[in-house]
Formats: C-alpha cells, structure tokens, sequence
C-alpha cells in the first residue's frame, strides 16, 4: 500500500515527531544566538578594544587618545547597530518555526540547511521591493513614520545595556541616573510613529488602525508603568544597575518573588512571615501584569488590534512595502524584545542565577579556562596575550548568556502566547485596561508599598 | 569619557540651544499656520521634543523624560485623535486664521514678547550656575513629598475631576445600545 | 526647477543665515580678542539687515510666511547672542509664549487654539526650568514647579477637548467664527 511507504517516511503527527521538531528548533535557536552574539560580541571588542588599542599604539599623542576614546564611547551603539538587524531576522525565523511546532507543522524548511536562511531570503526580498507611495498621501509623514517607529528602539535600549553586562566598563556610562524612566519614555514614542503613517497612509483601514493603536497604547501605558514603578519603590532607585545588582543572591531575591522579602523576613514575627508571602504572592501578580501591558504595548497577539490581519487586511501598514515596511518589521521585533529585557532586569534578576553557587562555578570556571588560555597562548603570541584576556571579561559573560536564556524565553512565552489565545475585541480591550488592569496596578502599588515596610 | 564631555560642556551647550531653537522656532509656527490640521498635531510633537532637547541641556533629565512621556506622546495624541474625530476635512481648503484678528494677535504678540524681554533684560539676576544638583530627580521627590505635598495631593484631585468631567463631558446623551434590536433602533434614529 | 516663492524663499533664508553668522562671529570673536565690538550696534545693524532682505525676498515673490519665520528665528538668535545663559533661555520662553498667544487669538479651528495654549504653556516651563537650573541649582524648585504645570496642562488638554467634541456634536463644527451664539 502506498499510504504505508508515506507513513513510513513522514512520522505521524505524534509525541516523537514533535520532539523531533523541538529538538530541531532548540538546533536552530541555538546556532542563531551563537550567530547573532558572536557577531555583537567581536563588533563591540572591534571597536571598544581593538581599535582604540591599536590606535593608541601606533598614533603618539593626545589626538590618538581622544579618538580611541571617541571609538570606545560609540561601543554600545554599534553592538546595538550590528544586533537589531540579526536578532529580528532570529526571532521572525524562531516565531514562524515555534508557531509550527505548537500547531503541529513543520514551518519554513527549504532555504538554507532546514530553512535557516529563510528569514535572511525574507530580508533580502524586502530590500528589492518597489518602494511605493500611495496617491493622495502625505510622502513627508509617510516617510517619516517608520523612522520615528524605529529610533526609539536603537536609542532607547542603551541604559539597559549597562545592566545586562554587569556594568562593563564599555558600557557603564550609558547608564543614565533616570535610566529606567528614559527606556519607558522612549519605548512610548513608537505609537506616534504608528498613528503618522497611518494618518498619511490615505487609507481608512490605515487610519482605523492607527486611532485604536493610539486608544491602547494611551490605556495600556499607564499600568505598564505602574508595574514598573512598583519595582523602584520595592529598589529605592531608578537606576537599572543598582536594581539588577539589588537582585543578585539567588531566585528568592528577584523581584518577581518579592525582592528579598522571603529572604529578609523575621522569622520571628508572624506578621513578617505573613507580609513576605503576600508581598511575594503580589509580585508574582505584578509581574503577569507587566507581561500583560508589554504584550500591549508592542501589539501581540492577543493585543494586536491595530494590525488585525482578519479585519483591517493589516492596518497601519497596509500600504507600507519594501524597505519601510522592513523597517516596520524590523522595530516591531526589537520592541518585543526590548520589553522582554526591561521585564529580565526589573523582575527576573538581570544576570544573577537562580542559585548563587551556579553563578560563583561558572565564573570561576570561565576565569581558570582564560588563565588557562593566557598560560598557554599568550605565552607563544608575546604581547598579543592581553588581547585574549581583554576578549573575555568573566563576570560579563556569565551575566551575559543567563540574561540571554531569560530574555529569549519570555520572547518563546509571547510566541506560545500568540499560537494559543485569539485576538480581543476593541470595546473587551479598553474594558480590561481601564476596569481590570488600572485598579489593580494602583491597589498593588499601595499594597507592595505597605508591605515592604512590614517585612 | 568623563575629560571629553567635561570639555565640550561650554562650547557644546550654545551651539545646542542654537541648533533647537533654530528647529523649535519654526515648528512652533508650523503648529498655528499649516493647513492640515492634523499634520499641525504631528508637528505639535516635534516642538515638545525640542523642548525636551532645551530641558536636557539645562539638566533636567526628570523633566525632560516626562515632557516626552507626557506631553509628547500623551497631551498630543490624545489631541490628534480629537482631531480625527470632528472632521478635519471640511476646513482644509480654507485659511487656517481668522483674517480679522491677524493684525490686533500680532500686535498683541508684540507687544506681550517686548514687555517680557524688556522686563528680562532690565534685571540683574542673582546667579549661582557653577552649582550643580547632582541627582535632581531625588530632590524633586523629596521637595514633593515633604514642603509640596499639599499641592502634590490636590494635583491628584484635580486630574480625578479632569477625568470624570471630559468623561462626562464627551459623553453622547443617545441611549446605550444593547440589544440587537435596540442597536438598530437606535441607527435608525440617528440616520433620521 | 525650484519654483518662483519657493526659490526666493531659499535665498532669503541662505542670505539671512550668513548674516547671522557674521554677527556671531563678531560675538564670539570680542570675547576673544577683546577688539571693541559693540554688540548692541551691531545687533541692530543685523536685524535691519535681516528685515531688509526679508522685504526685498517677499516683493520679489517670496514665500511670506517662510521668510518671516526664519526671520523672526535668525533674529531671536541675533538678539540673544550676547546675553547671558538665563537671558537666552526666558527670551526663547517669551518668544514661544508670544508664538502661543498669536495662535490662540488667530486660529480658526478650536483645537488648534487649544494647542497654542499648550505652546504657551510649555513657554513657561522653559522659564521655570532654566530658573532651577541658573537660580536655585540645588533644590531645583522650578522643576517641581514645573511638574505642577504638567500636571495642569494634561487636566487641560482633557477637559478642553471634551469640550470641542461636545461643540463639535451641537455645531457640526468646531470652527471658532462660529461660535458667536453669546454674541448678542
């Protein structure tokens, strides 16, 4: 029978095709980040290291050290500049295999070994698109719109990084004192962009988009927010360094599980014991808030009702093509994962483990393999040794690759999300923001606020 | 990095203001003389970002967020989608100003800016510009919380009964539709 | 091609811009050398320069609103060249609290007056900020000032616009020439 040769080459849709398929996906998630990082990583040493070094050697006096200085204070907007580009073609790729995994397909597969290059394919397409603009739109508005959607995601990330590098030296004076309030104040400029180009799009699809983006960005800020401030009162700062450092010591002093409280209380006393745990319980609750608003605000599914393929045929971009809908793109994913950063340094511990002692093996574990490598390598290279020692700076790189797995996991819970829960209503939306998730936030500010004194 | 920016501080901070105002200026006539309306909002939000640009130079970090946050974003597109609301097309073919007030508002204007700058400029201000609060934000909290929290309060009711009352205000007196059948009802009284 | 305003416009704007250059080099150049400049003279001598070209671009078919904009900027900046920082920055208040004022009595549409008042309002958060900065530097009072006005201004802005869409509902129009039902 022929129905049995097809059974035999294709796995039935069963538990052993879908780890099949996980183990295919975890592969491909996993040579990506190696590509996206090592990428971000030799650019930044480039030019935070390297050049300046190599500058300052063979260029004598004071212009040679202004302009290494000059390279090493552009370091992070370059690291930024290398990674958007990659890590949105990554997470296009990732979202489109993760939806085929959690629907049982097999997801893109031709380009590429098993469809690694599709999204780059994607990008190129893009690239060699017409780039039209409609009759009867406004061309300055039209072409300002992606722009304004996308440079708050290059400009508006940087104080994060000094936090998910454990305040690196590279990095360490982008780290504003408002920090956390200037990734807040510039992760709300996109919406502007938005309702722009839908206004100038001359298309009423275009402009019902855009007026309920603007509706639900202006609803959603504002427990985004509150949740965000919850975390500073609990940190006393806003300052993103000083509260990831706060979290450091273990999974019981993220601010996800109170920040400390079940640590702190006073065993002693039963109200102590008792506040610990509601002010834990409330940050659990905070934290799904927060996740809620994000999702809001970047416009997932099941928040995406400005772009409701199925009833706005794509909203505020419909009429956008080529390399400003690439743009568009581009800034929608960065933005996912910029919210998914702010929630792994304001909640999850930025770059602390979950176990303290895991933190302090594989420091120490990377620091004894650099010992190692500058024994042996740099021995035989001369002067080139320091060069292996600065590529690695041990901390960092800890902290480093444990933001990476929290980061990336919460952009996998917004992919599941999106693969399991259909689209809001707009009138269901606006319910939830204003009725549901406003009181909440306010009454959990109070409440943390109060508890945090009585542990 | 500390000795660049040290540096550049004085040299770097006229050429700023120059540089904002020379972008701020316009704009801020953009707001009250172009013709479409709402692209008068959009431009609307590029002058309180160059305010926000005019904030950070005077080392209001605080402020300067909040103006992006608040007013740039917020105030304006809250603004835009009123506009959107009532119909902006009927008006776009004719002049945005009111040609009988145009001479007695520029004299007004006039007359308002040459007081102000005269008054300015006859002063003798007491100047302490080498001081520098070094966390800002902290001292506006503390201000807020201790000296100013009186007002701090009333701020809070005053944007309570601003909510209610546009709440109230721009609510239509039609009867909620809640039925299919009182749903069509009420289209057809509307279309009559 | 360019067209006819549009190319005049660019003229008066390019001219006006070496003006103004010229008069701020003479302003940086005195507090080098010290050479006797006299900026008050001279800033008088700019701005009639820069209110001549201006008429001499606009009779020749120039964009009116444009050259009389870049000629009221140029001549801010020329005005403000020699002054102290808290003088630059309550004179650029004044001149975005003047814009705000024309705005409000001038326009048509009511929502644009209320964005004049905005404009305003923002002027005098300029002012207070550069107070904080210049005046009292170490409890930056004007800042919290300031955060009050904001507050304000956003209670404003709600209650002002509800109050457009209730005209608009009435009137199908939220043109102020309108609006004269009180008149008599």
């Amino acid at each position: 029978m022929t129905s049995s040769t097809i059974t035999r080459e294709i796995p039935k849709p069963g538990i052993n095709f879908q780890l099949y398929e996980l183990g295919k996906f975890i592969r491909l998630s996993l040579t990506w980040l190696t590509i996206i990082f090592g990428a971000v990583w030799i650019a930044s040493w480039l030019v935070g290291v390297l050049l300046p070094a190599a500058i300052e050697q063979f260029m004598q006096g004071d212009n040679a050290h202004f302009i290494g200085n000059v390279l090493r204070a552009l370091t992070p907007i370059v690291s930024v500049m290398v990674f958007i580009p990659i890590n949105a073609m990554f997470m296009v790729l990732c979202e489109r295999r993760a939806l085929a995994l959690f629907t049982v397909r097999k997801g893109p597969n031709r380009v590429g070994p098993d469809g690694y290059l599709q999204t780059a394919a994607d990008a190129v397409k893009l690239l060699f698109k017409e780039d039209i603009t409609p009759h009867g739109a406004d061309a300055i508005m039209f072409t300002l719109a992606p722009i304004i959607f996308f440079a708050p995601s290059i400009f508006g990330a940087l104080p994060l990084l000094a936090a998910v590098t454990a305040d690196h030296p590279l990095y360490s004076f982008v780290n504003l004192p408002t920090g956390i309030f200037y990734v807040l104040a510039m992760s709300s400029i996109p919406v502007v962009g938005l309702v722009m180009g839908s206004w100038a799009s001359n298309n009423k699809y275009s402009l019902v988009g855009g007026l309920r983006s603007a509706a639900q960005a202006v609803s959603y800020e504002i427990p985004l927010v509150l949740s965000i401030i919850t975390v500073c009162f609990m940190a006393g700062s806003l300052d993103v360094v000083q509260i990831a450092r706060q979290q450091a010591g273990g999974l019981l002093n993220w601010n996800v599980f109170g920040g400390g409280a079940l640590t702190h209380a006073n065993l002693g006393s039963i109200t102590s014991i008792v506040a610990a745990l509601i002010m834990s319980l409330s940050c659990v609750i905070l934290f799904c808030m927060y996740l809620i608003a994000a999702c809001a605000e970047v416009n997932r599914i099941p928040f995406d009702l400005p772009e409701a393929e199925s009833e706005l045929v794509s909203g505020y971009n419909t009429e956008y093509s080529g390399i400003k809908f690439a743009i568009f793109f581009l800034a929608e994913f960065t933005n996912l994962f910029i919210v998914s950063t702010v929630a792994t340094v304001m909640f999850l511990g930025c770059g602390a483990a979950p176990l303290p002692i895991l933190d302090e093996v594989m420091v120490g574990t990377v620091t004894s393999l650099l010992a190692w490598a500058q024994n042996n390598l740099g021995a035989n290279f001369g002067q080139l040794g320091w060069l292996i020692n600065s590529l690695i700076n041990p901390t960092t790189f800890v902290a480093a690759l444990w933001v990476i797995l929290k980061v990336y996991s919460l952009v996998v819970f917004a992919i599941l999300v999106r693969g399991t829960l259909p689209r809001f209503r707009i009138d269901q939306l606006m319910d939830f923001g204003w009725k549901r998730l406003i009181p909440l936030s306010l009454i959990l500010l109070i409440a943390i606020t109060f508890l945090k004194e009585l542990v | 990095m500390e000795n660049i920016i040290s540096f550049s501080q004085a040299t770097v901070e006229p050429i700023m203001f120059y540089a904002l105002v020379l972008l701020m200026v316009p704009l801020a006539f953009g707001v009250i003389f172009d013709r479409s309306i709402i692209r008068a909002g959009f431009i609307l939000i590029g002058v309180f970002g160059t305010i926000s640009g005019i904030f950070l130079l005077l080392q209001a970090q605080f402020l300067a967020m909040a103006q992006i946050m608040i007013y740039a974003v917020g105030i304006t597109l809250v603004v835009v989608i009123a506009l959107m609301l009532t119909n902006p097309t009927l008006d776009e073919d004719r002049a945005p100003t009111q040609a009988a007030n145009r001479l007695p508002g520029f004299l007004i204007a006039l007359l308002v800016f040459a007081t102000i700058f005269l008054a300015i400029r006859s002063e003798l201000w007491p100047m302490a510009p080498e001081l520098i609060q070094s966390d800002p934000t902290k001292a506006i909290g503390y201000f807020l919380l201790t000296f100013y929290s009186l007002p701090f309060e009333f701020s809070s009711i005053l944007l309570l009964a601003a909510l209610i009352g546009s709440v109230m205000l721009a609510k239509s007196d039609r009867a909620p539709m809640k039925t299919e059948k009182g749903n069509a009802k009420a289209l057809a009284k509307s279309t009559r | 091609m360019l067209s006819k305003p549009l190319a005049f416009s660019f003229a008066y704007i390019i001219c006006a811009i070496i003006v103004t250059t010229l008069y701020a080099i003479g302003v940086v150049g005195d507090t080098i050398m010290q050479a006797g400049f006299n900026p008050e003279m001279a800033g008088l001598f700019t701005a009639s320069a820069l209110f001549a070209l201006g008429a001499l671009a606009a009779i020749c078919g120039g964009h009116g609103k444009t050259i009389a904009v870049a000629g009221i900027a140029l001549a801010f900046c020329v005005l403000v060249a020699h002054e102290q920082p808290l003088v630059r920055y309550m004179t650029l208040s004044a001149l975005l609290f003047s814009i705000g004022m024309y705005g409000m009595v001038v326009s048509r549409n009511a929502v644009r007056m209320l964005m004049s008042i905005e404009l305003m309002l923002n002027a005098v958060n300029i002012n207070m900020v550069a107070l904080a900065r210049y005046i009292d530097p170490i409890a930056v009072r004007g800042q919290l000032f300031a955060i009050f006005i904001l507050t304000v201004a956003a209670a404003e802005a709600a209650v002002g616009l509800a109050i457009v869409l209730a005209i608009y509902r009435n009137n199908a129009s939220i043109d102020m020439e309108k609006f004269n039902t009180l008149k008599w």
